[in-house]
């Protein structure tokens, strides 16, 4: 366990080694001047005068990893697929006309012809358009579930690591307690109740059950953060807890947050259409994969493309982020170098 | 639990997968006689009383361990006698019923004619409660023992029924009703031993009944093993070792388990597979008229659906639906569309009445829009139609009538479905008056009668009753009907109680339901009755 307040002398702290295996931040390069403000120093980098790189811009974690990414053909192909998708999800019926509710009796279960390429489903809507508004749905759930666990799990993390002590044990063990539900047992229970039939119930849940990861790895990576030597110095500079937590800390600390969301993302969206499927997600009129994936799942002797085309789309999505998250990550670790 | 139709499967899935003889058929191969057949079910709403069961599953138990005075031939539907020696009346209104001799439950039990009137009045008794309470209406002191709207329940018995003898017993109507020893082949009226008196739990958890199969054992939510009574007196007899009901929350599972081998008998063939059963099952498919109309009901204690000018939007929702394309694409004509509130399989001379509900169920998008226009639009803008998940496939037919309704309006939102898991659940949703808006209701006759069509669904505080529909005038010609003596007469009065009901649509009519099941090869003789249910006692299992 660190140490709780207060401050340790300067000089004394330093080389501990990381916890809960977070990666290690490093970065605001340059050594410190304790001659001046302890704000200008850290903010200001001072500018190659060390002489080991060949530019004079000074190098961040953050600019490597975006050189990586730059470089990186999985980087590249998630990320148009993903900015497809966004593009689908804001502007649907540039890509497809007509509305998703609209459907003929009188079609169901005939094959791919003009205006409907992915053909139509037992119930005679077209299959093309459905898959193309249901990108909206998966990418909302998706986006704001990943936004609400990583605000909600990093701030409550970071705090308990930050602070420690009797506030950290309670945090830690809630946490334990949260990763103890089953996801779609959680979900069955809890979604069964609820009538609404927006996608903020489901998001809701999301978060609920979907923070305590974050929040171990805020903990993590804060807790390795505070240990640093520039953090140490602002504390012996007597800079505020806040200070230090949004200037120098939460800065270095939020790398592997973003990591571990974005990979989450992913399974945020299968999540949705898994709980859809069984019922208790997202209800219709509101189409989504996932509803769509169960209603065609009985007719898959007869009519298998009003099941596969949307199960694609859901893998195709899942995958997408699963491989940017990979691709942040392997930017963003300095051990994997 | 709502529509968690799928979990339910997918946990089955998986445990038969890791037990693949867990939901094996039976098991015991080679006895004839001896082996079990297995069928698909679902849990029952109540625990099974004879007077409180007024839904399909768990009749479809009492059909197995009761008989009755009388019983429903399973080819004609006639009712003929089974455990009654006679019935004589001379004025339509007191009765004189004499029970055959020889018959005993299956603890050993004489089946007397106290049998009957304990058990009757049980049924009609306030205090206990019973669904059913209703059919013992017509007779004497059913005002004192069943007082309505909160009444003080005066008697406990019934002031019409006297044991004679230990055969005999008299009944006395309050009026007349000329078909009265027609309906007394429905479960309701079956006979109790004394040991439900004197020990209901013990009866609870296993009912003792006079038929040709006894309760094993039942576990909820999984199965219910009916095996043959070796010593049954009637002379429908099981030519099998029994039954086991396994229950499915999803009528796919079934049917797919039933491919599988896993299961014996289905009597409920998903509209999904509706294309490939003939492919699949050759001539083990079974498709027969049944005495089943599918309606859409109204929630009448909701003021929404019960001011002036909602018989004009209820009207409208009728127009609205295609009934012609919905039973061809979804059900691929295993239904016929409906055109008035009873069943083909009553006949004309039974009140059947082709095209009496008229202009109101014919599909008209136009007229239709301007009906529910007219009557004020649809309560807060969108009806949602509940229905239950697990059975019948009533997803994909509320999905398509919902369609239909909002190609109609020209309105995506205007109608969505509110699935219930289970069946009992929505039994009991409805039994609390929960509904918001339509919801489906669907009659399995219980004799074939056009009074049973019409009198427990929309007669005023009927037993089946769910919507609450209530109307004088419809009540005074149901009277008037029962009363009547000549047979022609009184369906006709029948048929003026039903334009009543059409014209202020108290019910949408949807669809004549055609009984539908597949059975594995192990078995032969199978046949549903008129009522769609299979007539377990004659199969034979090789």
């Amino acid at each position: 366990m660190p140490e709780p307040m207060p401050p340790e002398p300067l000089l004394s702290g330093g080389g501990r080694v990381p916890e809960d295996g977070a990666i290690a931040a490093t970065g605001m390069g340059g050594a410190m001047d304790l001659a001046t403000a302890e704000g200008e120093t850290l903010e200001r980098a001072p500018a190659g005068p060390d002489g080991t790189g060949p530019t004079d811009r000074p190098r961040s974690l953050w600019s490597d990893a975006w050189r990586d990414l730059r470089r990186n053909p999985v980087f590249i192909l998630s990320g148009l697929v993903i900015l497809f998708l966004v593009f689908v999800s804001l502007w649907p019926s540039v890509i497809a006309s007509g509305s998703p509710l609209k459907c003929d009796l009188a079609k169901a279960q005939e094959g791919s012809q003009q205006g409907a390429p992915f053909g139509y489903d037992g119930q005679g809507c077209n299959v093309y358009t459905r898959t193309v508004y249901g990108a909206r749905t998966s990418v909302t759930v998706g986006v704001l579930a990943t936004l609400g666990v990583a605000l909600f799990g990093s701030v409550l993390g970071g705090l308990a690591g930050f602070f420690g002590g009797v506030w950290d044990s309670v945090l830690s063990r809630i946490t334990d307690i949260f990763f103890a539900i089953p996801v779609v047992l959680g979900g069955l229970v809890l979604l069964s109740v609820v009538t609404s039939n927006t996608v903020w119930p489901v998001i809701g849940f999301m978060v609920l059950l979907g923070w305590p990861q974050i929040s171990r790895i805020a903990r993590g990576s804060v807790i390795t953060a505070k240990q640093n030597d520039y953090v140490q110095a602002a504390r012996a500079l007597g800079a505020s807890n806040s200070r230090m937590l949004l200037r120098h800390i939460a800065p270095n600390a939020v790398a592997p947050v973003i990591v571990v969301a974005t990979i989450a993302l992913g399974t945020y969206i299968a999540l949705e259409a898994t709980l859809s499927y069984l019922g208790v997600g997202l209800k219709p009129p509101t189409v989504s994969w996932g509803i769509d994936i169960s209603a065609a799942s009985p007719y898959i002797r007869n009519a298998p493309h009003a099941l596969l085309w949307p199960s694609g789309a859901l893998a195709l999505t899942v995958l997408a982020f699963i491989m940017l998250g990979d691709a942040v990550r392997d930017a963003l670790d300095p051990k994997l170098r | 639990m709502r529509g968690a139709t799928h979990a339910k499967w997918a946990a089955c899935a998986a445990a038969v997968a890791l037990v693949a003889t867990a939901c094996g058929g039976g098991g015991d191969s080679g006895g004839d006689s001896g082996a079990v057949l297995s069928s698909s079910w679902g849990d029952p709403q109540n625990p099974l009383e004879p007077a409180n069961t007024n839904e399909v599953q768990g009749g479809k138990v009492l059909d197995m361990i009761f008989r009755s005075l009388k019983k429903y031939n399973p080819e004609t539907g006639e009712a003929e006698d089974m455990l009654a020696e006679k019935i004589e009346t001379s004025d339509s209104q007191n009765f004189t019923i004499t029970v055959k001799d020889g018959w005993t439950f299956s603890n050993g039990e004489k089946v007397t004619a106290k049998s009957f009137v304990d058990a009757w009045n049980y049924g009609a008794s306030l205090k206990n409660n019973q669904k059913n309470a209703y059919f013992f209406g017509y007779i004497e002191g059913y005002d004192k023992t069943h007082p309505e709207d909160g009444g003080k329940q005066t008697a406990d018995t019934l002031s019409g029924l006297k044991v004679v003898d230990d055969r005999t017993f008299t009944v006395k109507l309050s009026q007349k009703f000329s078909t009265f020893p027609d309906t007394l082949g429905y479960p309701a009226y079956a006979p109790l031993p004394q040991a439900f008196f004197t020990d209901h739990a013990g009866w609870l958890s296993k009912p003792i009944g006079n038929g040709p199969y006894a309760v094993d054992s039942y576990a909820k939510g999984s199965q219910m093993s009916l095996r043959k009574w070796e010593d049954y007196p009637g002379d429908d007899a099981a030519e099998n070792g029994g039954v086991d009901l396994k229950v499915y929350t999803d009528n796919n599972t079934a049917y797919t388990d039933l491919l599988a081998g896993n299961l014996d008998l289905v009597d409920d063939v998903p509209a999904a597979q509706l294309k490939n059963v003939k492919n699949d099952l050759g001539d083990r498919y079974l498709n027969t008229p049944a005495g089943i109309i599918q309606t859409l009901a109204f929630p009448f204690y909701d003021e929404n659906w019960n001011k002036s000018g909602s018989d004009k939007v209820r009207t409208g929702l009728s127009r609205a639906i295609d009934r012609e394309q919905i039973t061809e694409t979804i059900f691929q004509k295993t239904r016929t569309p409906a055109t008035d509130w009873t069943s083909p399989v009553l006949g004309e001379d039974g009140g059947f009445k082709e095209g009496l509900c008229g202009d109101a169920c014919d599909y008209d998008p136009a007229e239709a829009k301007k009906l529910i226009q007219e009557g004020g639009g649809l309560p807060g803008g969108q009806v949602k139609i509940t229905y239950n998940a697990d059975t019948g496939s009533h997803k994909q037919w509320v999905d398509a009538v919902c369609n239909s309704i909002n190609n109609a309006l020209g309105n995506d939102k205007a109608c969505v479905g509110n699935p219930v898991g289970t069946f009992a659940d929505f039994r009991s949703q409805i039994g609390d008056q929960k509904m918001s808006g339509p919801f489906r209701a669907g009659w399995q006759m219980d004799y074939p009668l056009i009074q049973n069509f019409l009198q427990p669904l929309y007669y005023t505080n009927a037993s089946s009753n769910d919507g609450k529909w209530s109307n004088k005038e419809f009540d005074d010609l149901v009277d008037e009907a029962n009363a009547e003596t000549d047979t022609a007469k009184a369906v006709e009065t029948f048929q003026q109680a039903e334009e009543v009901l059409r014209d202020n649509m108290g019910a949408i009519p949807l669809w004549y339901q055609n009984g539908s099941a597949g059975y594995s090869d192990r078995l032969s003789n199978v046949k549903l009755n008129p009522f769609s249910v299979p007539v377990y006692n004659e199969i034979k299992v090789s």
